[in-house]
């Protein structure tokens, strides 16, 4: 693990330098940049290491103030994780040279970039930590970094509630995380994770409980997900792509290793994880669908994926409790491609939005349009991005999709309440993939095809290279997953090697299975160069001719007649009405002339609704009562302490 | 060898069977109808034209009638044809198909929303609502096949010894299925009830105001694509009733024939007694298509145990 360690501290290293030097703009950056990509490198090869020549899972202890213990492991679901973490993190680390170019705010970049750094780090002592107090003191290093990252442009009101409502959801997961480490540590006595297992069966599920509430809380499961569509547009673009390609599987993660630290195959964990991964997954998408804002529809695609990954993850808890080890290898492998798969394409879409929000500074698709003449390896890459997330094949997307078909279909042999769920995985499966080429097709169609419908749309320009490279590395990524991807495929199989979900279940048939799903899709990409060269050849040496789209008897068309975002989703969200309010404004005509009217829609979160009025809004009201006891009298103050030590002093 | 001549035969005679429906309209309508070949006269003229391409539309546009006629290629060269083994087959084989077809319709809507038309940005919600829920139906109907023979594959699916069809132990059921998917084909090829490709009033069409810029070869492979998955829905249902197996090929052909033949004969009476429904009413329509499946997936839980 010695390599591990020297990856993280160079990238530490790198970016403290970085902040001195911060009045040298561009040296600033390029050397963070450097620096968070060796330590990325030498991250990656150790991790590969560890990986591809079975080492025995790697254990390092320090003891630490005389009375914790920081313990660090590596296993293989650690090293899977740490993957996209030191992939996706000097990818858009890269794409940010461009995009904070404000030499003005050098100081602010340079705090962003030391902050950054930290995120990275924790996020990898994250998936290393083998005991309690390493989890929690990496985990909340973690959620306090990136709450920094967040507010990077904190003069705007909107990013500080956004910052703040993050700051709110991330210390309620933890707290729960802590409750359920507590529950642990009063069975045990033990701050271990090996002592997980030992407690008591009926303690486990309410630890499991208490722990999914709190790392769903990160991972954006319903209804736990509001605070994603309000950080992920606030925070700069490569921030928002890590902290959702990558930060919210340390969610996933957290959620995989209490259950494999739980260490029982009980029934319930697989079907909580299933029921709310596929109530996650729907309303995710349909409420990507309603949104206009191009980060907060990417925001609730998010939670769309992480849905997916859950259903993956309950389909293969279920499988280990049935003993049904195909069932219990495709759910949990496929998972497990999906985080691999998500952390590449999410990461692609948010700097496609950044690249536009750099150019336009306008983040809603009703005032794009026509953006793939302007700016055309963006369009492309995230034409390229759109077809990966909506799932279809021959690109990457599918491949963690159909592992996870796979796996529920093993689930449909069952009987009764799972044979029920395995039908509804596979269901909300197939409408969560409709609704998502939907929603794709709604932001590539209405965003970056036909007309520009705004002045800052139409005088659009390229992103700057570093931003346009990052962006075309990533397109092919999900392009070769796609194609070839039997080593990825076989990267999650080796993930979840020290699940030991699966007994001596032997994968090798399947990636025959894998290898045939390439082949099909090389067989749709020969045949359709086949037929492109076919179509060349019918339009050679005829006349080609250009005009106006047909207006159907329309002799003046504007560019505001063109479809809006709104109404392209109008028909599909109205069929979620009971789960999607829509909230509109309409002033009215209500003079014999009449004045301006405006009319106005919004698509609402029923669980930010519901929280506010059945949560946040009671309590605000019962703490006001209590609102005599802060008064300013620091006297008083003093009395409260001594009281309270002496009452704990009388009592304990 | 065998298999792919086929295959060829089946792209070349696809267009020959919407003229059925248009001769069974006609019969109904006490019209004479166009002549058999009426659909093969309109590629042959379309692929002799040029194109004329809207100035606000991109490459993408030039992209969507090319991908939709290949992803429907695609599906019927894993498609067993009148019982007979296909150009291709592997498990799990019907899951990429269906989500082929699934990029086949992302990029339709794409090349529709390119041409920044109101119209056409109208028939792409639309189709993007309905097949969505369509697709559901289906991954219904293949929960369904892969609890009553285990398999993942269309091969496996309507030939070998396990066969599904309606002479199986499951006949009832796929009573069930079969009206299922004959929903599931008028709503994915723009027939009646769902959609009506014969009138020119774009707030009532789905599909054809999707391609209403399109013209010459471009719009020939548009109009071919979607024979073609038109032929495959119909052999799908075929393959479902197809009664018996007779030893000699040809045989099983003719009788596959007219079963098909005889399915376009129904789509043709559905759009002759039926009046197109009001959009509202369409995702009703087609949900009834999903209960039917869903409800036999439920009774197969009974049976294996």
């Amino acid at each position: 693990m010695d390599t591990f360690f020297l990856s993280l501290a160079l990238i530490l290293f790198g970016t403290t330098v970085s902040v001195l030097f911060n009045r040298q703009f561009i040296f600033m950056k390029a050397a963070t940049i450097l620096a968070i990509t060796l330590g990325s490198a030498v991250g990656l090869t150790s991790v590969f290491s560890f990986l591809y020549q079975t080492e025995t899972v790697q254990i390092v202890s320090w003891p630490w103030l005389h009375i914790f213990t920081l313990s660090f492991k590596m296993d293989s679901v650690a090293a899977f994780f740490l993957v996209p973490i030191f992939i996706i993190s000097p990818l858009a680390a890269f794409y940010s040279f461009h995009y904070l170019e404000n030499t003005a705010e050098s100081v602010k970049s340079a705090v962003n970039y030391l902050f950054y750094a930290v995120l990275v780090v924790s996020m990898a002592l994250v998936a290393c930590s083998n005991n309690i107090p390493t989890f929690a003191l990496s985990w909340e290093i973690m959620s306090l970094s990136s709450f920094f990252l967040v507010i990077y442009d904190y003069k705007s009101k909107p990013t500080r509630k956004a910052g703040y409502m993050y700051f709110i959801f991330a210390q309620l997961g933890a707290m729960f995380i802590f409750a359920a480490f507590a529950l642990v540590y009063t069975h045990s006595g033990s701050f271990a994770f090996e002592a997980f297992s030992q407690i008591p069966e009926e303690i486990k599920l309410i630890v499991f409980i208490l722990a999914f509430i709190g790392f769903g809380s990160k991972a954006g499961i319903f209804p736990l997900h509001i605070w994603l569509p309000h950080a992920h547009p606030a925070a700069p673009s490569h921030i928002s792509a890590v902290m959702s390609g990558v930060m919210i599987k340390m969610g996933i993660y957290g959620i995989i290793r209490t259950y494999a630290l739980l260490g029982t195959p009980s029934l319930a964990f697989g079907q909580i994880v299933l029921v709310t991964g596929m109530v996650t997954g729907v309303l995710g998408v349909v409420y990507a669908l309603g949104k206009q804002d191009m980060k907060k529809l990417l925001a609730y695609s998010s939670v769309e994926n992480i849905g997916i990954i859950l259903i993956g993850l309950g389909i293969g808890m279920m499988g280990v409790a049935v003993e049904k080890p195909a069932m219990a290898f495709f759910g949990f492998a496929g998972a497990f491609m999906h985080v691999f798969n998500h952390s590449i394409f999410k990461t692609l879409l948010f700097m496609g939005a950044g690249a536009v929000l750099h150019k336009t500074h306008t983040r809603s698709i009703n005032h794009l349009g026509g953006l793939i003449k302007r700016m055309p390896t963006t369009g492309k890459t995230f034409l390229v991005g759109s077809i990966a997330i909506s799932g279809l094949p021959p690109f990457s997307g599918f491949i963690g999709e159909f592992l996870i078909y796979y796996g529920a279909f093993q689930g449909v042999h069952l009987t009764k309440e799972n044979f029920i769920l395995s039908v509804l995985a596979i269901v909300s499966l197939a409408v969560i993939g409709g609704f998502a080429t939907a929603c794709f097709t709604k932001v590539m169609g209405l965003g970056f095809l036909g007309e520009p419908r705004t002045e800052a749309a139409a005088k659009a320009t390229e992103a700057g290279l570093s931003m346009r490279l990052t962006m075309i590395v990533l397109a092919l990524a999900c392009l070769l997953i796609g194609v070839l991807p039997e080593p990825f495929v076989r990267l999650s199989f080796m993930g979840i090697r020290d699940l030991k979900i699966a007994g001596d279940f032997s994968p090798e048939i399947f990636v025959v299975l894998i290898n045939n799903i390439a082949k099909g899709a090389i067989l749709f990409i020969a045949i359709f160069v086949v037929i492109s060269l076919l179509r060349k050849m019918l339009y050679m040496k005829k006349e080609i001719g250009a005009g106006p789209t047909w207006g159907c008897g329309f002799t003046k068309p504007t560019v505001r007649m063109q479809y809006t975002g709104t109404s392209y989703a109008a028909s599909m969200i109205d069929f979620y009405r009971p789960f999607v309010p829509l909230i509109s404004k309409y002033t009215g005509i209500n003079k014999i002339f009449p004045g301006k009217t405006t009319y106005e829609t919004q698509v609402t979160d029923i669980a930010e609704l519901y929280i506010q009025s059945w949560i946040t809004k009671p309590l605000y009201r019962l703490l006001q009562k209590l609102r005599w006891i802060q008064h300013g009298n620091i006297q008083l103050y003093i009395g409260y302490i001594i009281l309270t030590i002496v009452a704990l002093l009388l009592f304990l | 060898m065998e298999s792919l001549l086929l295959y060829i035969t089946a792209l070349l005679v696809a267009p020959f069977f919407p003229a059925v429906i248009l001769k069974t309209k006609a019969f109904f309508a006490g019209k004479q109808g166009p002549p058999m070949l009426v659909k093969y006269y309109n590629l042959i003229k379309l692929f002799r034209k040029g194109s004329v391409y809207s100035t606000s539309s991109s490459f993408v546009f030039k992209l969507g009638p090319t991908v939709s006629f290949c992803s429907a290629l695609m599906v019927l060269l894993f498609f067993p044809i009148a019982g007979m083994p296909p150009v291709f087959s592997f498990h799990g084989d019907v899951i990429i198909l269906f989500y082929l077809m699934g990029l086949g319709r992302f990029f339709t809507i794409l090349a529709a929303l390119d041409t920044a038309s109101p119209f056409e940005g109208m028939g792409a919600a639309r189709e993007a609502y309905f097949s969505t829920l369509a697709e559901a139906t289906l991954f219904v109907v293949l929960i369904l096949f892969y609890r009553i023979n285990g398999s993942l594959s269309f091969v496996e699916f309507f030939t070998g010894p396990q066969a599904i069809n309606m002479l199986g132990n499951h006949g009832a059921l796929l009573l069930l299925v079969v009206v299922a998917l004959f929903i599931v084909l008028l709503t994915e090829n723009s027939r009646v009830p769902v959609d009506d490709p014969a009138t020119h009033l774009e707030l009532t069409m789905i599909h054809e105001v999707m391609i209403l810029d399109h013209s010459g070869p471009d719009l020939a492979l548009i109009e071919w694509g979607s024979f073609l998955k038109l032929f495959f829905y119909s052999s799908f249902i075929t393959c479902l009733i197809l009664p018996f197996k007779t030893g000699s090929v040809f045989l099983n052909g003719v009788i596959f024939l007219v079963i098909l033949s005889l399915i376009y004969v129904a789509i043709g009476i559905t759009e002759s007694i039926i009046a197109r429904f009001k959009m509202n009413l369409v995702p009703k329509f087609i949900l009834t298509s999903f209960a039917l499946v869903f409800f036999a997936a439920i009774l197969t839980m009974e049976y294996v145990k």
